[in-house]
């Protein structure tokens, strides 16, 4: 994800620095309500109308890095329409702005089980299927999925489960349980866990055998001493940058994604992954429209170009995480398409399983993760 | 007040004083010297030297929604400073000079923009902006009142801070002297109480300055599709892994803001920042 | 100091702006989450004014409290790690020459222009365990070790690096990294306008640099001093990324948890009960401390 994204024509275009100074020297004549005001200074140099009947442009609400180097570029030759793409760190922060309520932005990608929560707040809406008809291209065990069922509020872009990374040269023999992360001091001192509490839980209850969705209240109070015991043998719960923390050798093992062990893997041949033989949890990233996206045919456009398989291939090129896109998989090379940790084997993939949303428990968590961490 | 240099009292010139300064410094300092030096480092990750190259530089330069983020971060950080100066100025003025009813209750209300957490002001802000239906998709640089005014609410207690402490030291009599010899309120103003707060002034706005280019959480709640400013670029950025890039682009940073500086102490004939009023 | 009735037009004419700014563009919406505070979670977006205190109960947990308490001491070490580090940086450069002054002051802030993230991962990397200061350390160690046998003695020991990040110690240390200036500034504001004829008079009179550092100059700057610590000490309190990023297991702040229920947690009225806690006794401590001002000044 290390890879930089250029957005040549923003900085040549609309966006450039005299035309900005330009526009509000100017003065806008206003056309058409506030709405209208933004697109004015692009005016001079751009189709005012794309071929959706919309005007042309697309707020993009995404993870830094996460799409391809010319995807945006790529876009707006096919359809005309300017791609403006910002940025946000994680769900949590996600949700709290839509939350608030007209946020201005058409196309936005949330992970799973923010996706439920975001249909149940009604906060997105409901996609038009004939507008995407690349959905074909998404292989069958994505297009209908627990989090979002018959695909009525999402598309799929990336996906990636959790597994431990850890150092080979100091973790002998390889790790096949969640044991040595959870329940023991073989490492004590050499591990870190991501600090989303939510994940912590129901992989631990993965641990225990059961799967992620039998969380309960009283199961949350049941694990949460067994987490202040092991917390002793932890060093630091990470912010998802777990491969950082391995690579500099600070810990030498890290609850962390497959997405981004994969990348910390090809620049360190002493570092491993697993999925752990209990099982664990996945987790997919998605593309959405908000409730009120200002450019809703354009979003849909949009996404349907993200779900081409040429698009679909240069996007996995860059951020180099599993596809859901069979038929930009198809187009990959075999390294990509035959790493197992990427990739990994069905008989793995078989004992993963999405969490649902719940709405009781998320307080719950949280309120334990406090307790554990002033323990 | 005429300024006497005597050998007792240059601490500058005293050893201790100087390892002092200089160990502060270096601890200052350290850390961004291995940054930029890292700047210069050829691989994706900021953990091992494997050699030096510049390419992380073009990437920088050629990655324009960094430098358009750097951009909106400066004008913001100038507006937000200098409407955070004059509230702030006016703010301790009215506290150092008046007497008057919920005084107390104006200079509790008055610290507690510095005292509300960050999500909390940024929530807040978030809710207000869209709850009175502030217009969106202004022109910029309108389209970054939002930040401007949010971040301006909890730079000015700050500079009213700095510049009240100043105002401690100011001697009543000479503003009266000035009345006195005929000057008008704002006569004494600008000629007595200016000057004397000045390095007040100046060290609020350095202040303002600091804690507006660096707001994430405020700025992340206030910010719409077109204002992404360069702490919430950078805050996506490493949430994956801190590049040589980010590096980079500190490095210009600290480039840019000295030459910067540099430029308006001479245009003010070096005198600017530190000395004091004569 | 002189009644606002002495001179109507001038007090309103300096009030206004300031006033109604507080007003609009802080009372108003901080008002909304005040609200908050008194409601309960109806849904996934919707709160319930129902004038409840529960989420302020909760928020007196024991658990909380704990957290809360440990803030307090953790702002407090760095305030006072801020001050007695950087009231010699002021000193120095308000003694300095005139024209080194705008430099010296230039070099104390230029670090804080630098993104707070970056700053932070750059520390990390100094910190850590293969990091520079323990590379240095090591050599320093390895240097020593080497002149020992050199003189005929045992080597030392195999050199163990110091675990310098994710514990307490860090999260000081990155708190002190970032808020220096917070305690630079407004000494050096305060400083800058002594008269230093007192100095000299104290020094001429027979009295040590440190008695009339002590009786001398920190009176005189009192003003600037409770500036620095407050303006130090509120916003270390306010923390989370830096016990978030240096921090080990058990470094959360209060601010990190607060951030929590405003994001993950999804529950603003918690989130909101927290904050105002931390406000109410900031305001209450303020309020008192201008009351007695005015009654010193009254006497």
């Amino acid at each position: 994800m290390a890879d930089q994204i250029d957005i040549r024509e923003l900085k040549t275009d609309r966006r450039g620095l005299l035309q900005r100074f330009g526009a509000a020297a100017i003065g806008i004549s206003v056309v058409g309500g506030l709405a209208g005001c933004g697109g004015k200074e692009e005016s001079s140099s751009d189709a005012k109308i794309a071929p959706t009947g919309e005007e042309s442009k697309l707020n993009f609400y995404n993870w830094d890095t996460y799409i391809g180097d010319t995807t945006l570029d790529d876009f707006k030759g096919a359809s005309g329409v300017n791609v403006q793409m910002s940025f946000f760190a994680n769900n949590d922060e996600l949700f709290a702005k839509l939350r608030g309520g007209k946020s201005g932005y058409d196309v936005i990608v949330p992970s799973d089980d923010a996706i439920s929560r975001l249909a149940l707040a009604g906060l997105v809406q409901p996609l038009d299927k004939k507008l995407i008809p690349n959905f074909k291209n998404i292989a069958p065990e994505f297009q209908d999925v627990s989090f979002d069922p018959g695909r009525l509020y999402s598309m799929p872009y990336t996906w990636l489960v959790m597994g431990i990374g850890y150092r080979k040269s100091k973790v002998k023999p390889a790790p096949d349980s969640w044991k040595v992360l959870f329940d023991s001091d073989q490492y004590k001192g050499r591990i870190a866990l991501v600090s989303e509490a939510g994940d912590l839980f129901r992989l631990y209850a993965k641990y225990m055998g059961k799967s992620v969705n039998d969380m309960t209240p009283e199961l949350i109070k049941q694990i949460e001493p067994l987490l202040i015991k092991q917390k002793a043998n932890i060093k630091a719960f990470h912010e998802d940058n777990g491969q950082d923390l391995l690579m500099s050798k600070e810990v030498d093992l890290v609850l962390e994604y497959n997405g981004d062990m994969a990348q910390a893997m090809a620049e360190d041949d002493d570092i491993g992954f697993v999925i752990p033989k209990e099982g664990s949890q996945l987790n997919a990233d998605n593309l959405a429209i908000p409730k009120d996206a200002p450019h809703p045919k354009n979003a849909h456009a949009f996404i349907n170009y993200l779900l081409d398989a040429e698009a679909g291939k240069k996007i996995t090129e860059t951020i180099l995480y599993p596809t859901p896109n069979q038929a930009a998989k198809d187009l990959m090379p075999d390294e990509y398409k035959n790493n197992t940790v990427i990739f990994p084997p069905k008989e793995v993939m078989a004992k993963c399983e999405y969490a649902k949303f719940n709405e009781k428990l998320q307080p719950l968590y949280e309120e334990a993760f406090t307790r554990i961490r002033a323990a | 007040m005429a300024r006497r240099a005597i050998a007792p009292l240059e601490y500058t010139r005293r050893l201790w004083m100087r390892l002092w300064v200089a160990a502060v410094l270096a601890f200052l300092y350290i850390p961004l010297i291995a940054l930029i030096i890292f700047s210069f480092n050829d691989s994706k990750r900021n953990i091992e030297w494997k050699g030096f190259t510049l390419k992380y530089y073009e990437k920088a330069f050629e990655n324009s929604s960094l430098m358009e983020a750097l951009f909106n971060s400066l004008t913001i950080a100038f507006f937000a400073t200098v409407l955070s100066v004059i509230l702030g100025a006016l703010t301790a003025i009215l506290l150092w000079r008046f007497r008057f009813t919920g005084k107390a209750g104006l200079e509790g209300t008055m610290t507690m923009p510095i005292v509300v957490p960050e999500i909390c002001m940024g929530v807040a802000m978030l809710i207000f902006f869209n709850g009175i239906g502030w217009p969106q998709n202004l022109p910029w640089p309108f389209s970054l009142s939002q930040i401007i005014i949010a971040h301006s609410t909890f730079c000015f207690p700050f500079v009213a801070m700095v510049v009240r402490a100043r105002l401690a030291s100011f001697n009543r009599q000479q503003e009266e002297a000035a009345k006195d010899l005929g000057a008008t309120e704002i006569q004494a103003f600008r000629d007595v109480l200016l000057p004397h707060i000045k390095p007040g002034l100046i060290a609020g706005a350095l202040l303002a300055f600091t804690l507006s280019l660096d707001d994430f959480v405020i700025t992340f709640f206030t910010s719409g599709p077109e204002t992404v400013t360069f702490p919430i670029k950078v805050y996506a950025m490493v949430r994956f892994s801190v590049t040589p890039e980010v590096n980079a682009v500190s490095t210009l940073l600290i480039i840019l803001t000295i030459i910067l500086t540099a430029i308006a102490m001479k245009l003010q004939n070096a005198a600017a920042l530190g000395a004091s009023p004569k | 100091m002189e009644s606002w009735r002495l001179n109507k037009k001038l007090f309103a004419s300096v009030a206004a702006l300031p006033i109604s700014w507080l007003l609009f563009f802080f009372i108003v919406p901080l008002g909304i989450v005040w609200l908050y505070s008194f409601g309960r979670n109806a849904g996934l977006t919707e709160v319930e004014f129902s004038g409840t205190f529960a989420n302020y109960l909760r928020a007196v947990e024991p658990l909380y409290l704990e957290i809360f308490g440990k803030s307090v001491v953790v702002a407090a070490l760095t305030t006072v790690l801020c001050l007695v580090i950087g009231f010699p940086v002021a000193l120095a450069i308000v003694f300095a020459p005139e024209k080194w002054r705008p430099y010296l002051l230039l070099l104390v802030m230029l670090p804080f222009w630098t993104n707070l993230l970056i700053r932070t991962y750059a520390l990390i990397a100094v910190l850590r365990t293969e990091g520079y200061a323990n590379t240095v350390m090591s050599w320093g160690w390895a240097g020593a070790s080497g002149l020992k046998t050199l003189v005929g003695l045992e080597p030392l020991p195999a050199w163990e690096p110091l675990e310098l990040l994710y514990n307490n110690f860090a999260v000081v240390v990155g708190l002190v990294y970032v808020h220096l200036p917070f305690m630079v500034l407004p000494l050096y504001a305060a400083l800058d306008k002594m008269d230093k004829s007192l100095i000299e008079a104290s020094l001429d009179l027979g009295a040590s640099h440190w008695r009339t550092i002590n009786r001398v100059v920190v009176p005189l700057a009192s003003a600037g001093i409770w500036s620095g610590i407050v303006i130090t000490f509120i916003p270390a309190l306010g923390a989370y990324l830096t016990p978030d990023l240096l921090g080990g297991t058990d470094s959360q702040m209060i601010a990190n948890v607060i951030e929590r229920q405003f994001k993950r947690a999804n529950d603003w009225p918690f989130g909101a009960a927290l904050s105002f806690i931390l406000m109410y006794a900031t305001f209450i401590l303020v309020a008192i401390q201008s009351m007695r001002s005015k009654e010193g000044s009254a006497r």
